[in-house]
């Protein structure tokens, strides 16, 4: 592990004001006050707005078709939900503080709640009514100095639970504990006292008994080098390994199989400018993605691997087949606009596209030591799920477009068979925006794939937020069951089912 | 290389065996952004580098409760360059806490302020005082 100096993710942007000539070149950053008219005039920004009050509900759903008695529980919700302050706008979708939601479903009924999270920075800019702390993605001018990382958490990214345990997480610092039923916060959480806001990251992975692994970036510091976690059923730590990395990479999330952990690494260099992470940040194209396949019994002996560049926040399911480990990638085209995804968005414009990605998977080749990409030819994708219980290849869900779309964004959901190249998609709307569903498998069964996908909505056109439930095993036949509120929240990123 | 701010045994020292300064101004410290009202704030004043990195005695030095948002302390000093730095002894364990990176976990301030990531150097927190009284703020942080 090479690093050891403080916070590259925001040493930039503490380094005293911001060159004129970088804020000058940002491509047309509006304030809020340009954002709101140009909201006012394309609905579908509604995804990307400031949520602007502390929390709203619980508020009665209208439900549509047949919810099932059988499922009873809360879906959470978590993004980036508040852009603004004091006519400032953030210009990067990450930045965003945190909005935890909860779609409350059982005895027929189903109801939405939804709370600003209460890190320390959400408090500190409540209080002052303007951004003072460093982001990760816009420069905050003058910004206040920080003790660590935690003070810029914004707990924005995804939610989970770890036994009775509700965490917001992101990806530089703590875990986030919530209040299961009030959604009101508790605090960072700490492992184990030398622990202390070391980097908690967002996509946790759930063995069957409960136990969880993570993993933490060093790579936001200065230098290189992976934390693994595992917390255990019941919430304590389990084991913590330091992995030391060839050169500094970059990485959102991982993959496993039932053997190991699989961590690819994109290389990034920072340029020598002022300015936040993600303007700092280059990818380095022309440099191999370095893999690390890491036995779940020895944590400290990762095999490294060297595979062909490829920009990646999410990966789908993983592996073992003979002599390969294979893993599901969403694939991101142009790592110049993975830097900075919906950044047009961002500014209340249209921009090109929905996000340019396609699903590949990377063969690990286990007796050659060798790697190599498989496309599929799906394009179009983001925030797969799947059936944590498939042995082998999973059917992957996944966000899509299908047909017309009137705003740069999914309007439908497709259950991928990769290994059959089958694509199953529904299409809510031209006017509706689609986010990640999750796999919710069926009370009582066991046979892989058998379940429902409960996914959120944003229908524009009718100024409300929704749910909507499908079978997963006949995603063409559109919801069984949708509930909706009638007010709209910002798009998120990232949920969790937690049956009750 | 992990984040040193203070040398603790040093500082406690100082604390002991600091002496008043003869013919000498006010210098009032205001320490701002007290997050917890547990613990003790450690407050030393150095006038050379090697006082700065804990190699000898700080010229002046007090401690006091942390008790509020906000805290004021005096030390009467001979014109000079001084700096000025607090650590916020949260758990009263006699030094800064920090994680296994050497990430700061309890509060500190540098006299002007520096925006550094980093513990600041002598010359980021020096500032001068003449024989009048004076006072600056420190931010925790």
């Amino acid at each position: 592990m090479k690093r050891r100096e403080l916070l590259t993710l925001l040493g930039g942007a503490l380094v005293s004001g911001a060159p004129r000539w970088l804020l000058a070149q940002t491509p047309q950053a509006p304030g809020s006050r340009a954002f709101d008219a140009l909201a006012a005039r394309d609905a579908w920004l509604a995804g990307w707005k400031t949520f602007g009050r502390e929390s709203v509900g619980p508020t009665a759903a209208t439900l549509e078709g047949r919810w099932p008695g059988s499922l009873s529980g809360t879906l959470y919700r978590n993004g980036p939900a508040w852009f603004d302050r004091a006519g400032v706008r953030y210009q990067h979708w990450f930045d965003g503080d945190g909005l935890m939601q909860g779609w409350r479903i059982g005895g027929g009924r189903v109801s939405h709640s939804a709370r600003m999270i209460g890190t320390y920075k959400f408090q500190q800019e409540q209080r002052s009514g303007k951004f003072e702390l460093p982001a990760a993605g816009t420069l905050i001018e003058n910004p206040r100095t920080i003790r660590n990382n935690d003070d810029v958490n914004t707990a924005n990214t995804a939610v989970v639970r770890l036994g009775k345990r509700v965490f917001a997480l992101w990806e530089g610092g703590s875990a986030i504990e919530i209040d299961p039923d009030s959604l009101q916060t508790r605090g960072p959480v700490t492992w184990r006292d030398d622990l202390v806001a070391a980097p908690f990251s967002a996509h946790p992975l759930l063995e069957r008994d409960g136990s969880a692994w993570n993993f933490g970036s060093l790579a936001f510091f200065r230098g290189s080098g992976l934390i693994i976690w595992r917390i255990e059923a019941d919430g304590r730590l389990g084991r913590f390994q330091v992995l030391d990395t060839p050169e500094p990479g970059y990485l959102h999330a991982f993959a496993m199989t039932a053997r190991h952990l699989v961590f690819m690494l994109m290389p990034f260099s920072l340029n020598k400018v002022d300015g936040a992470f993600f303007q700092r940040m280059q990818f380095q194209t022309h440099k191999p993605c370095r893999v690390a396949l890491v036995p779940k019994d020895a944590l400290d002996a990762p095999r490294w691997f060297e595979c062909e560049f490829a920009s990646a926040y999410h990966f789908g399911d993983a592996f073992e087949r003979g002599d390969e480990v294979v893993m599901r990638v969403v694939r991101h085209r142009d790592a110049e606009e993975a830097r900075s995804p919906m950044a047009a968005a961002m500014r209340g414009q249209r921009g090109s596209s929905t996000l340019g990605t396609d699903l590949a998977s990377l063969h690990l080749n286990l007796r050659t030591g060798a790697a190599h990409w498989q496309t599929h030819e799906i394009m179009g994708v983001e925030f797969p799920t799947f059936d944590e219980r498939s042995p082998g290849p999973a059917h992957l869900f996944t966000p899509c477009t299908v047909g017309k779309a009137d705003a740069p964004y999914f309007n439908g959901v497709a259950s991928i068979d990769v290994e059959q190249g089958r694509l199953r998609q529904w299409r809510y709307g031209a006017r509706v925006l689609v986010e990640e569903h999750r796999f919710v498998p069926k009370p009582g069964s066991s046979r892989p794939g058998e379940g429902w996908l409960l996914g959120t909505l944003l229908d524009y056109e009718r100024g409300r937020s929704g749910i909507a439930l499908l079978d997963a095993e006949r995603v063409e036949d559109g919801p069984v069951a949708m509930a909706w509120v009638p007010n709209t929240t910002p798009l998120g990123f990232h949920g969790w089912f937690a049956a009750s | 290389m992990k984040m040193q701010l203070m040398f603790p045994a040093m500082l406690v020292t100082a604390l002991v065996g600091a002496a008043p300064l003869a013919q000498a101004g006010e210098l009032t410290v205001s320490i701002t952004n007290v997050r917890t009202d547990k613990g003790t704030l450690l407050v030393s004043v150095t006038n050379t580098e090697a006082g700065w990195n804990n190699q000898e005695k700080p010229v002046a030095a007090t401690k006091l409760a942390a008790t509020g948002k906000d805290a004021v302390v005096h030390f009467t000093l001979p014109a000079g360059s001084y700096a000025v730095q607090v650590m916020h002894d949260e758990n009263d364990n006699g030094k800064l806490d920090t994680n296994f990176m050497g990430i700061p976990a309890e509060g500190y301030g540098f006299s002007n302020n520096p925006q550094v990531m980093r513990k600041a150097n002598f010359s980021e927190a020096k500032f001068d005082i003449g024989d009048a009284a004076s006072s600056i703020v420190i931010n925790l942080r």
